[in-house]
């Protein structure tokens, strides 16, 4: 729990309104929800100025965040995920395509990057967990939505959900055990 | 609520991204404070779910970084705000020219007011000298146009032929007044002198200076004549006998 103790003592910093606490915790977690912003709304003028407004709002209410309640990423991650979904609320572009993404297509050239390419662990997870997380965590949907747009039923959906996190959790557990192997090896 | 439908309905899941409907919030949050299994279910959660996010991190250019910072050290500086400021200065300048607007146009009421102060002085100076010859002309109208008054005119002798004085003599006041324009010019050595004649002896009554139009002389009890004599300027103490010009019998 290193992680949370430094996090906390952090928090506790922003709290007395010392900024540079919240450039560290930028440092931190801006890359996690960049690209989960990114991936989002797959515009990077956007998904920056999105970033940026998070952060803002991260520094204006961390009155708000509860430590005893979870963690600051999941916090941090639901203002970031909020404020990408307002923004297409507010400007209309949340337009569903043929395949339901929820994307504006203009803002989608052929040539652009494609952001929505998972890395690491996930890809080794079966192509509908990996579909289900992906339009969840990545995209947006709430799982009502989500469970419509792979056309399966919301239990067989959340069931999806569960077993694509149990799944990561075992890979991320194998991982652990291999490093503390090669750290044995090594010793 | 139970611990089996929290799990089953995936409501951690839904719990974890901030999409539990609100009255199954506080449900979830008293379970998970209540039951340590829950609890350690939902932050081995937290910690993958955490963890997925650090292996899908994309890292944001600098710029945000730099943005943000600018933004939120802006913020502490004390904004100015431009807008009563530049009304105030609006309001100064408006201020300030109708200030020197009523400065100039009290300066031209000032000079104004001056010219009509000077202007109404130099009209009382002018009542003032009209009342006083008034006064003097009235004055010497009621001496002269009286009923007590004998007016004698003095005609030239010889001497002089066409001089001519007129004396009003009031014997009741005892006041002699003489209009001497009639005489002719003298030169200025020289001056016409009255005397008045009693029992056979002149005596002086003053001097008359032809540029003045009323003399008042000094009347003389029992006179039987008045006489006009030229004599050096300044006067004479006893008369010029051959240099009578004028006499009237009274």
């Amino acid at each position: 729990m290193e992680t949370n103790f430094s996090d906390n003592r952090l928090i506790e910093r922003l709290l007395s309104g010392d900024k540079n606490a919240l450039y560290q915790l930028y440092d931190k977690y801006s890359g996690a929800l960049y690209g989960v912003i990114l991936r989002m709304c797959r515009d990077e003028d956007k998904a920056k100025d999105l970033l940026q407004e998070t952060f803002i709002k991260i520094w204006k209410n961390i009155g708000a965040f509860d430590a005893s309640k979870g963690r600051f990423y999941t916090w941090a991650y639901r203002i970031a995920r909020n404020t990408t979904l307002n923004s297409f609320r507010s400007k209309n572009e949340l337009i569903q395509t043929d395949d339901i993404s929820v994307y504006d297509t203009k803002t989608v050239s052929e040539d652009a990057p494609d952001y929505t390419e998972l890395k690491g662990s996930i890809k080794k997870l079966e192509p509908h967990h990996q579909r289900a997380i992906t339009l969840v965590y990545y995209m947006g949907y709430t799982h009502q939505e989500a469970h419509e747009v792979m056309g399966v039923p919301l239990g067989t959906f959340k069931s999806y959900v569960r077993q694509a996190l149990k799944q990561l959790r075992k890979t991320y557990s194998n991982e652990l055990v291999w490093l503390w192997f090669i750290f044995e090896l090594m010793a | 609520m139970e611990k089996k439908r929290i799990l089953e309905d995936g409501l951690l899941e839904l719990y974890l991204t901030g999409e539990l409907p609100i009255e199954l919030m506080s449900d979830v949050e008293k379970a998970l404070k209540e039951d340590k299994d829950l609890k350690a279910q939902f932050d081995a959660l937290e910690a993958d779910f955490e963890r997925m996010g650090m292996e899908q991190a994309i890292i944001p250019p600098n710029e945000v970084k730099e943005n943000l910072i600018n933004s939120l050290e802006q913020t502490d500086k004390r904004k100015i705000n431009w807008l009563p400021l530049s009304i105030a200065a609006g309001l100064a300048l408006i201020f300030a020219f109708s200030t020197f607007l009523m400065y100039s146009r009290w300066q031209d009421a000032e000079n104004y007011l001056n010219n009509l102060q000077s202007q109404t002085a130099e009209l009382q100076r002018r009542v003032e000298n009209l009342e006083s010859d008034y006064q003097l002309t009235s004055t010497r109208l009621e001496s002269i146009n009286n009923v007590n008054v004998v007016p004698l005119v003095l005609y030239g002798n010889h001497k002089a032929p066409n001089a001519k004085a007129v004396a009003y003599v009031n014997h009741k006041s005892k006041v002699v007044i003489i209009n001497p324009r009639g005489l002719p010019a003298l030169p200025t050595n020289r001056t016409y002198q009255m005397w008045s004649d009693v029992d056979g002896e002149m005596i002086n009554m003053g001097i008359l200076s032809t540029d003045q139009e009323l003399i008042t002389l000094k009347y003389i009890e029992n006179a039987e004549s008045l006489n006009i004599t030229i004599e050096p300027a300044g006067g004479n103490d006893h008369p010029t006998v051959e240099e009578l010009v004028s006499y009237v019998t009274l």
